[in-house]
């Protein structure tokens, strides 16, 4: 075989070796590598013939295995295969430098879009989903009396009797009573501490067993520290013992004072034990500090409601079992304690009974945080697609001067990516500010308040929401480079200039204006609702009133007498400070749902009906002192009120507006009996309602009895002041310490504060929803904006050679607009149904107005066609500038 | 790119890469010709032309090494070369490798390891 031959064979050997080299080192160095070895080759066959070739055949295998497969590896050049990504990232920011608007479209966009779904879902997540921290919260419940046919009261507290009923029933594994008192004050413990009202919630001794936690401190109580004579012991919540022992352990095991009365600490409870007794008409209250009961519940009056049942259900039961229980326990106790007038007991989650009051508010806004955040996507999209649009060209021409495909769809995918990580880092900024925002907003009783936080895992997972969204925004773009057959591409930016997708955008633009008009039309009714409610008359004048608590303990001043004495005292105390014009103190202050219920009756009175149910009404009990009404502005309607002095032998009554129109529909209440257990009083006068649970709607009717007649120690005071009454917080205090310096005095705010707190929950919704709303409005805005501006851009031949012939710029004017105008009445139409769909869904929470008000829904409308009416109009207004003349000759 | 690397970042050279700079110092080589210089200095096992490529490569990727006008060899007929130079840079890496050897060898001799003058 010749020379020839041989090396043509080697040849075929070698090209096949080089395939183990990775194809770009192929690209570059084959040809040099070929004539090397051929070279070699021909070297080797003159010196020692096909069997020295062979060596070289040998040794060439072993050589481009391991340089082909260490060149694979760990690569000479390492961009030029993966990428240049040291250099893409620079190219990126120069190119998202050149497009400033962009950018701060897309970040924001994204920011405030990852923001508020992230708050939104913190609270719901929170509040609504979140289980309980408590072992298997699922099998919690809480145990209601529905008095049914005896009277008007279908959630009531349960006798002792009831929940020691409950021990024996089926299914429950557990049962405790609990009783709450806030009026208790605090002393002892430490040395310096001033008294302190503190909340206390009484208790089973088995309740942190049936909650499954443990104090974090000491103990619990055993099985025995509960009943007559059981040993005083306490044991505190975290938030106490931090903020008024400074957390020090060592208080395990000291004695502190309740009423004046010793308990030992024995124990203190973990930072996130929290537990909220549910009440039957008021709000889920928390406590400071956790003592048994000095009673035995088997002992109490049946009659009486006075205790939260609360039940462990054994695991595995389901809620039916649970109801099937409780009611039988029901029965027996309605056979054996009513005389089967028909009470009956019930059952609910304890989860669902305490987020039952705000979920309505919660689901609303989750919705609505919901829509905006598609508002934001379909924003987003258009962004992408304008951006698409104006790089198509770039793109075009990028590939016409030879780049690589993947160098484009790189850089495009690093550019979202890196918009997208922007975007979320700052919905994750702005969900830990809304959220604490939200927190400081919302009502003191949001069930699990305190829990609403953004943790590290929501803003991570926003920021990388946000990257990936970003990667995904960027695959629009890119797909669309390459994609694209280059030559259609071409083609396509020649003859339009860049700028497609018209009808997308415009079905976009059409899809924000309809969810817009949707937010908005839930903003409004919002809104008005909110506006209606600080609107409402509370029967009450809140304006320069100062109100403060201060509990009386019952060890200190034990009989009547030292407590009426101390309330003199009070009374001429307060009296006697600069600017207050008159004073006054009641056992529960408007909006402070703090009163007893009773039942009371008014014979002879021409509004009875014979009927029990009716002539028996449930009333809201308040005791209070004369110069009450003057002081808190509610107007006496007729007759007189109470008077320093008491007229002897009477004991006087002033029953409200309601009961008055109810009773004496026609004549005068004054001078007639009302009956209340075994006591007639003679009633001297009528009163406004004044709202004692919240500042829109009417309640129970109302009775007001004298604190001389009825004792009530712990009173709530009311200082009308002529100038602001916060000023003079400090003095009222000083004046109660200098009167005795054991007592406590709480809850120091002014009446409009207390209106205020009382609608917090109406204004966090108003605040967020109008949040919500104005935004979608603004993005709606921005996206008619920028069709129009596209199409005077795009129109600009035709407009000019409209005027070149004639037209007037009036009428071309309205001709851009009217194209605008049309995708705002499509999305109007679209949107209208979803209105009323809002307006059903959000009918719960609205107060003194209809969903479907037609003024607010009218004005809506009205509003956002205005506002797109502007986003047309302002970028139309380039029509006037075009100068045919100039624009005709550039062609 | 590498331009900016300071010289002695590349030191120590890889064996391949000071006999192509060795080559290249002396005037412009074609890959085979690297291969030929490095046998002819006496090295048992010359770099394979796989490792060489390689190295040729990566070192016009670093500025060491350019490449040079394709030409005829005179010992290939009408065969015709890619032929490689050495830049200024690839010389002063070259001369900090060959000073780094030069100490090397004289702390062997110090330390016993080489007798006087045997390079």
């Amino acid at each position: 075989m010749s020379e020839e031959r041989w090396l043509r064979r080697s040849e075929r050997w070698l090209r096949l070796l080089l395939r183990l080299y990775p194809e770009d080192f192929r690209e570059e160095m084959a040809e040099g590598l070929l004539e090397a070895y051929r070279d070699r080759c021909r070297a080797a066959f003159r010196r020692g013939g096909v069997l020295s070739l062979g060596g070289i055949w040998l040794r060439s295998l072993v050589d481009s295995l391991r340089n082909g497969v260490g060149e694979r590896v760990r690569p000479g050049i390492t961009w030029r295969r993966v990428g240049n990504w040291g250099r893409d990232p620079e190219l990126v920011v120069r190119r998202l430098r050149r497009a400033p608007m962009f950018v701060a479209a897309m970040v924001g966009t994204l920011t405030v879009g990852l923001g508020a779904f992230a708050v939104v879902y913190t609270v719901v997540d929170k509040v609504l989903i979140e289980p309980l921290p408590y072992d298997e919260p699922e099998n919690l419940y809480f145990v209601w009396r529905d008095y049914g046919p005896i009277f008007d009261l279908n959630r009531g507290w349960l006798g002792g009797t009831d929940v020691v009923a409950l021990e024996d029933a089926g299914v429950i594994q557990e049962v405790a009573g609990v009783e709450r008192d806030d009026g208790v004050t605090l002393t002892g413990g430490t040395t310096d501490g001033e008294p302190q009202e503190v909340a206390v919630m009484t208790t089973s001794p088995n309740l942190f067993e049936l909650l499954g936690v443990q104090p974090e401190l000491g103990r619990g109580f055993t099985p025995s520290e509960v009943g007559p004579g059981r040993p005083a012991v306490a044991v505190l919540t975290y938030g106490l013992w931090s903020q008024r022992f400074g957390a020090d352990p060592s208080i395990v095991g000291q004695e502190i004072r309740l009423d004046g009365e010793p308990y030992k600490v024995i124990g203190v409870m973990a930072r996130d034990f929290s537990f909220v007794q549910h009440a039957s008409l008021e709000l889920p209250q928390s406590a400071d500090l956790y003592t048994t009961f000095d009673l035995n519940l088997a002992e109490t009056n049946p009659g009486a409601g006075s205790y939260a049942g609360l039940l462990r259900a054994r695991p595995g039961s389901s809620p039916e079992a649970v109801e099937a229980a409780v009611a039988t326990v029901g029965r027996m106790v309605d056979e054996r304690d009513f005389e089967s007038r028909g009470l009956r007991l019930y059952p609910v989650a304890m989860e669902a009974d305490l987020v039952s009051r705000v979920r309505p508010a919660i689901v609303m806004l989750g919705l609505a945080g919901l829509l905006l955040v598609v508002v934001l996507m379909v924003n987003l999209a258009t962004l992408l697609l304008v951006r698409a649009a104006q790089r198509e060209r770039e793109f075009a021409i990028s590939r016409a001067l030879g780049a690589d495909r993947l160098a484009l769809v790189r850089a495009t995918l690093l550019e979202g990516g890196v918009l997208g990580a922007l975007g979320g880092v700052g919905g994750a900024l702005v969900a830990v500010w809304g959220t604490r925002a939200l927190v400081a907003l919302a009502p003191l009783d949001l069930p699990r308040r305190d829990s609403i936080a953004v943790d590290w895992g929501v803003a991570g997972t926003v920021i990388g929401v946000g990257a990936l969204l970003g990667l995904l925004a960027g695959a629009v773009p890119a797909a669309w480079a390459t994609r694209t057959r280059l030559a259609t591409l071409l083609a396509a930016t020649a003859v339009r200039g860049g700028g497609g997708h018209g009808r997308m955008r415009r079905a976009m633009v059409v899809v924000q204006v309809a969810l817009s008009l949707v937010l908005l039309s839930a903003g409004g009714l919002v809104l008005r609702s909110f506006e209606q409610m600080l609107r409402a008359n509370p029967g009450f004048d809140p304006s320069r009133v100062l109100t403060l608590r201060v509990p009386v303990p019952q060890a200190r001043y034990p009989d009547t007498a030292a407590v009426r004495s101390l309330h003199e005292r009070i009374h001429a105390g307060l009296s006697t400070l600069p600017g207050v014009r008159s004073v006054g103190a009641a056992g529960a202050l408007p909006l402070s749902a703090d009163a007893s219920q009773t039942t009371v009756g008014f014979p002879g009175a021409p509004g009875n009906t014979g009927e029990t149910e009716h002539d028996r009404p449930l009333v809201d009990r308040v005791r209070t002192r004369p110069g009450y009404f003057e002081a808190l502005g509610i107007p006496v309607l007729a007759g007189r009120a109470f008077e320093e002095t008491p007229t002897e032998g009477v004991r006087e009554a002033l029953i409200d507006r309601t009961l008055a129109a109810e009773f004496f529909p026609t004549g005068s209440p004054i001078g007639a009996t009302l009956m209340f257990f075994d006591d007639s009083l003679r009633v001297i006068g009528v009163v406004e309602h004044a709202r004692l649970y919240n500042v829109y709607r009417d309640d129970r009717p109302q009775v007001y009895l004298r604190t001389a007649d009825f004792l009530r120690p712990t009173l709530s005071w009311a200082l009308r002041t002529n100038g602001s009454p916060l000023s003079l917080a400090a003095e009222a205090q000083a004046t109660i310490w200098e009167i005795d310096p054991e007592l406590a005095v709480a809850d120091i705010r002014s009446m409009d504060q207390v209106v205020s707190d009382s609608v917090r929950q109406q204004r966090v919704s108003a605040v967020l929803i109008s949040g919500f709303s104005l935004g979608a409005l603004l993005l709606a805005a921005m996206g008619l904006f920028g069709v129009v501006s596209g199409s005077v851009t795009r129109r600009s031949h035709e407009v000019a050679v409209r005027l070149a012939l004639g037209a007037a710029h009036g009428r071309v004017l309205r001709l851009v607009v009217r194209e605008g105008m049309v995708l705002v009445f499509l999305g109007l139409l679209i949107g209208a149904p979803g209105v009323l769909l809002a307006a059903r869904i959000i009918g719960g929470v609205l107060v003194g107005i209809s969903p479907f008000d037609p003024p607010t829904l009218g004005a809506v409308a009205i509003g956002l066609a205005l506002v797109a009416l502007a986003a047309c109009y302002i970028p139309a207004r380039r029509v006037a500038g075009i100068e045919p003349a100039r624009l005709l000759r550039q062609d | 790119m590498d331009n900016e690397r300071p010289i002695k970042r590349f030191l120590p050279l890889r064996p391949v890469e000071f006999h192509i700079l060795l080559s290249l110092a002396a005037g412009e080589r074609h890959g085979y010709g690297i291969i030929q210089d490095a046998e002819a200095r006496g090295q048992a096992m010359a770099p394979d032309v796989g490792t060489l490529y390689r190295a040729l490569r990566r070192m016009q990727e670093q500025g060491l090494i350019a490449a040079a006008e394709r030409r005829q060899a005179p010992d290939a007929g009408d065969e015709r070369r890619n032929y490689y130079r050495i830049t200024p840079r690839g010389r002063r890496v070259a001369q900090a490798e060959a000073r780094r050897l030069e100490a090397l060898t004289r702390a062997a001799q110090l330390g016993g390891l080489l007798e006087e003058g045997a390079i």
